[in-house]
């Protein structure tokens, strides 16, 4: 049964994209020449968001739907330059450090929340010791703040003055400092009341929603838009002295349905399209363009294929989670390497990607220029070589059935499965399914509900073979959880336990590269990590696309990046003269 | 009468006990949880997991949850909705209102044509104008509402008479209020239309089908050896009968009031429940599921008991 459908699915798919030669011109790159002019006041920017954010609450509320519209109202004491990526400094104007442990931070006088009030030290504190440190309320950054254990010391010296003092040294800090501030005035007392896990909500006055961000909350009408206005205390100036921001309003319709949004964008209600592959074909074309899309570049986050090497025994059924006869084959790193070769990556960019892509071979992408190292093992499409190393390891096809068998006769099947709602995934798995069969593997596919396959990668284990992807930061440590052994999310391996002495050198490298400060050394570090992983193929990693966005022609100060999005300086974008309605 | 209605809602409680508990069952057999996607997330650790799995009381026996949560409904507390943080009564009122005005819009469009078109095809039965109307119907029947409302807005798009999606225009809070209502019924015409096709389609096949029989019966025989106008005993004698059957299946359609037109809201983004109720069961947003289950459960015993009195006045038969 499954065979024919997915066969009809990949048809399909086929038949949706047809390849773009002209692609190379229908876009462009933004421009390299990052020089700001003084905008105008004025106008708004009309953008869709594909669904309603949860809460105006950023400390509690993480998914994308929330922070793209926190990302507005809140700021942090550092920032990262949408462009190079580093640190930069933000409501703190500059800090001290001797030893990696004692940080000084010299915060901004001039900053005001939205509501009028003064930004100080005491918004500072209370922001790390009352919210991000209060165990009765639930969120991932205690996690980020919490070093080997232990909680960082945060003091007031005076208003404009903090102390942080590490329990060791931390060299992501810096980075981590990024989280949004939020005002104690505002905030305090349900804090005390121990309110504020539910606070912010939806349902909350937008004079309630604080923060130092360029915006404000105007307006949230359920299911229908989020309008964000200029925040008038807003403490930046451009070059000639003016208040940043320049744009009055910035709208979210909520389009659910990315067909919809499209029409939207075409007809010029929107602003902003983010593009798919195959919206390429449809805005692309077009002449007399009212609009420029642009590459930003490769995109962050992966899709990857993983193996379970899990050896452990289910308690409950008594039985290994994966058979011991499987184990054998995922385990090797030989056979591992053979798959590696037999995924055809060219294939899957021209048919998933439209031709848009890059294969990946490295746990970063490329678009983390600060980190990620092209000195990785690369494995180009080689089903010959595929073939050999199966040869080699015993695989044959004794009753010429057209699927092979190990040495000890046992059929080279293999389930496999990927979450249901990322049609993107699915097209991958199939093109996967192909490129083993034509090599005598038996591949199962089956799609899962994205709850149903996190379930089975965390607490069931019950899983021979998933495609999944992860989103990438900057900072590779923050993935720890997924590269130490000893993480929660080491998905090939659960039992806490290193199989391999390159997972005990992976553990080191990570506790390493948070003690190391210097730059220089921990890109070294990483590097060697991103090379192991790519030796050892713990993960299999497939294909990247490019950020493609399309912006109407009616904005200044647009440098798209593919950190920040298409409107990375969002303070600075304004309405071109002629542009104004 | 109103003991009878009274038994009706007596009745309803085993009834909608059994759909809340058998939700909650099966939400909770599915595999993962609403925190499944947290579970997932590199930066956040098991310890913050628990502690969110104490907020929401996920930790505690199945059945305790449940009686927890009836016993809040009973003090009309629907509990709290773990992604929006919000209470459920909030999150589904701020929704439930643009539902029930796209759901009731269709529902008047659907009868304005179900009942006229029914009695002209049996009126013409095999002649041109029913073969038409059938056409019509078999189209309508195989073309799912959120493909014809794709199909409308490309529509839209094109002519550019008609807003593409959405309820309200950006504009709408500076209009006069015959303005506002102007554009939200502007806005109404897609959704609107995709939504009552099918129903239109088949209904009048049914209502058509009623005419027939009721057409073909001895007392309509009778009537018209009395001597009796044809006008007259069609719209008095005829209309009357073919109707009762319809009258349920209008109850029916009550409780569709707030989940009937989930991806014809998505398409044309439409701010309603359904979106959300969607979201909500593929989240395991558990609260907020059972919420609008009994919302929706409420709704059919309301509608189906509205049908029956309804009956009771068009039908001298039925007599509780």
């Amino acid at each position: 049964m499954r065979g024919p459908i997915s066969k009809s699915l990949l048809f399909i798919v086929l038949l949706l994209t047809t390849q773009i030669s002209i692609a190379a011109q229908v876009w462009q790159k933004p421009s390299g020449n990052y020089k700001f002019d003084c905008g105008r006041p004025g106008g708004s920017l009309i953008l869709y968001a594909t669904s309603d954010p949860k809460s105006f609450n950023p400390i509690v509320a993480k998914e994308t739907s929330t922070t793209q519209i926190t990302s507005y109202l809140f700021e942090g004491l550092t920032r990262v330059d949408p462009r190079t990526l580093k640190v930069i400094p933000n409501l703190a104007k500059s800090w001290q450090n001797q030893d990696g442990r004692r940080w000084i931070f010299h915060l901004r006088k001039d900053v005001y929340w939205s509501d009028g009030h003064k930004f100080t030290a005491g918004d500072v504190t209370f922001t790390f010791n009352n919210i991000i440190y209060n165990p009765k309320i639930p969120t991932g950054t205690r996690d980020i703040f919490t070093i080997e254990g232990k909680k960082i010391k945060i003091k007031a010296v005076d208003d404009y003055t903090v102390e942080f003092i590490l329990p060791s040294v931390f060299s992501p800090f810096l980075r981590a400092l990024s989280q949004d501030i939020l005002p104690r005035h505002k905030y305090l007392s349900l804090v005390s009341k121990d309110k504020f896990t539910f606070s912010m909500g939806l349902d909350s006055k937008p004079e309630d929603i604080v923060g130092t961000g360029p915006f404000r909350l105007k307006k949230y009408l359920a299911g229908e838009r989020v309008v964000l206005e200029r925040n008038p205390y807003y403490w930046k100036k451009d070059a000639c002295g003016n208040n940043f921001p320049y744009l009055d309003e910035i709208i979210f319709i909520i389009l659910p349905n990315p067909e919809t949004a499209l029409l939207k964008f075409l007809e010029g209600e929107l602003d902003y399209y983010s593009l798919r592959p195959q919206d390429l074909a449809i805005l692309g074309p077009r002449k007399n363009k009212d609009f420029t899309i642009y590459n930003a570049g490769i995109a962050f986050g992966s899709n990857f294929l993983v193996f379970n090497e899990n050896p452990a025994i289910n308690p409950r059924t008594k039985k290994h989670y994966v058979e011991p006869y499987k184990l054998r084959w995922f385990r090797d790193k030989r056979f591992r390497k053979a798959v590696s070769f037999a995924v055809n990556r060219r294939k899957i960019i021209e048919i998933v990607m439209n031709g848009l892509g890059v294969p990946q071979y490295s746990p970063l992408s490329p678009a983390n220029t600060l980190f990620y190292s092209d000195n990785v093992i690369k494995y180009l499409y080689d089903p010959a070589k595929a073939k050999d190393i199966l040869y080699s390891l015993g695989f044959r096809d004794a009753d010429s059935d057209g699927v092979l068998e190990d040495k000890h006769g046992n059929k080279l099947e293999i389930n496999l499965f990927t979450n249901a709602n990322s049609p993107e995934r699915i097209t991958i798995a199939v093109l996967i399914k192909e490129d083993l069969g034509s090599l005598g593997f038996k591949v199962n596919f089956m799609p899962l509900d994205f709850n149903n396959l996190v379930t089975k990668l965390t607490a069931t284990f019950d899983w021979e073979a998933v495609i999944i992807g992860l989103t990438g930061g900057i900072e590779p440590y923050f993935g720890k959880n997924v590269w130490s052994y000893k993480g929660d999310l080491h998905a090939w391996n659960p039992t806490k336990k290193a199989l391999d002495d390159y997972e005990l050198k992976i553990d080191d490298i990570f506790n390493k590269s948070a003690k190391t400060l210097d730059m220089a050394k921990r890109k070294e570090l990483f590097n060697e990590w991103q090379y192991i992983v790519s030796d050892n193929l713990p993960f299999i990693y497939t294909v990247q696309g490019y950020s493609i966005y399309a912006v109407r022609n009616r904005f200044g100060n647009l440098f798209p990046t593919v950190y920040g999005g298409a409107f990375s300086e969002i303070e600075r974008v304004y309405v071109l003269d002629k542009a104004k309605k | 009468m109103i003991i009878y209605a009274l038994k009706r809602l007596g009745y309803s409680i085993p009834l909608l006990l059994g759909v809340t508990f058998m939700t909650f069952l099966f939400i909770h057999i599915a595999p993962g949880d609403f925190l499944s996607e947290l579970k997932s997330n590199p930066q956040v650790s098991r310890q913050a997991i628990k502690l969110y799995e104490e907020k929401f009381h996920l930790n505690e026996p199945l059945l305790n949850q449940y009686l927890i949560w009836l016993k809040n409904i009973l003090k009309g507390d629907l509990g709290y909705s773990f992604s929006y943080k919000a209470e459920v009564k909030n999150v589904i009122a701020s929704r439930a209102k643009n539902t029930i005005i796209l759901s009731l819009s269709a529902i008047v469009f659907t009868w304005i044509f179900v009942i006229p078109l029914g009695i002209i095809a049996s009126l013409h039965k095999n002649k041109f104008i029913d073969r038409f109307i059938s056409l019509f119907s078999y189209l309508g029947i195989s073309s799912p509402s959120f493909l014809l409302a794709m199909v409308f807005l490309y529509f839209a798009y094109i002519s550019g008479l008609l807003p593409l999606g959405g309820m309200r225009s950006l504009r709408f809070y500076e209009l006069s209020a015959l303005g506002k209502i102007l554009d939200i019924a502007k806005h109404l015409v897609i959704p609107t239309i995709a939504l009552s096709f099918a129903s239109i389609a088949s209904l009048q096949r049914i209502m058509r089908a009623n005419m027939l029989e009721v057409l073909g019966s001895a007392y309509i025989l009778a009537a018209k050896a009395r001597g009796i106008s044809n006008t007259r005993i069609l719209y008095v004698h005829a209309l009357k009968n073919a109707l009762n059957p319809m009258i349920t299946i209008f109850g029916y359609q009550f409780s569709s009031l707030l989940s009937g037109a989930a991806l014809t809201e998505i398409i044309v983004g439409w701010p309603g429940l359904g979106q959300v109720a969607l979201e909500a069961v593929r989240k395991q947003d558990l609260y907020l599921v059972m919420g609008s289950v009994i919302i929706s459960g409420v709704l059919l015993i309301a509608g189906n008991l509205i049908a029956d009195i309804l009956l009771a006045f068009s039908d001298p038969r039925i007599r509780y």
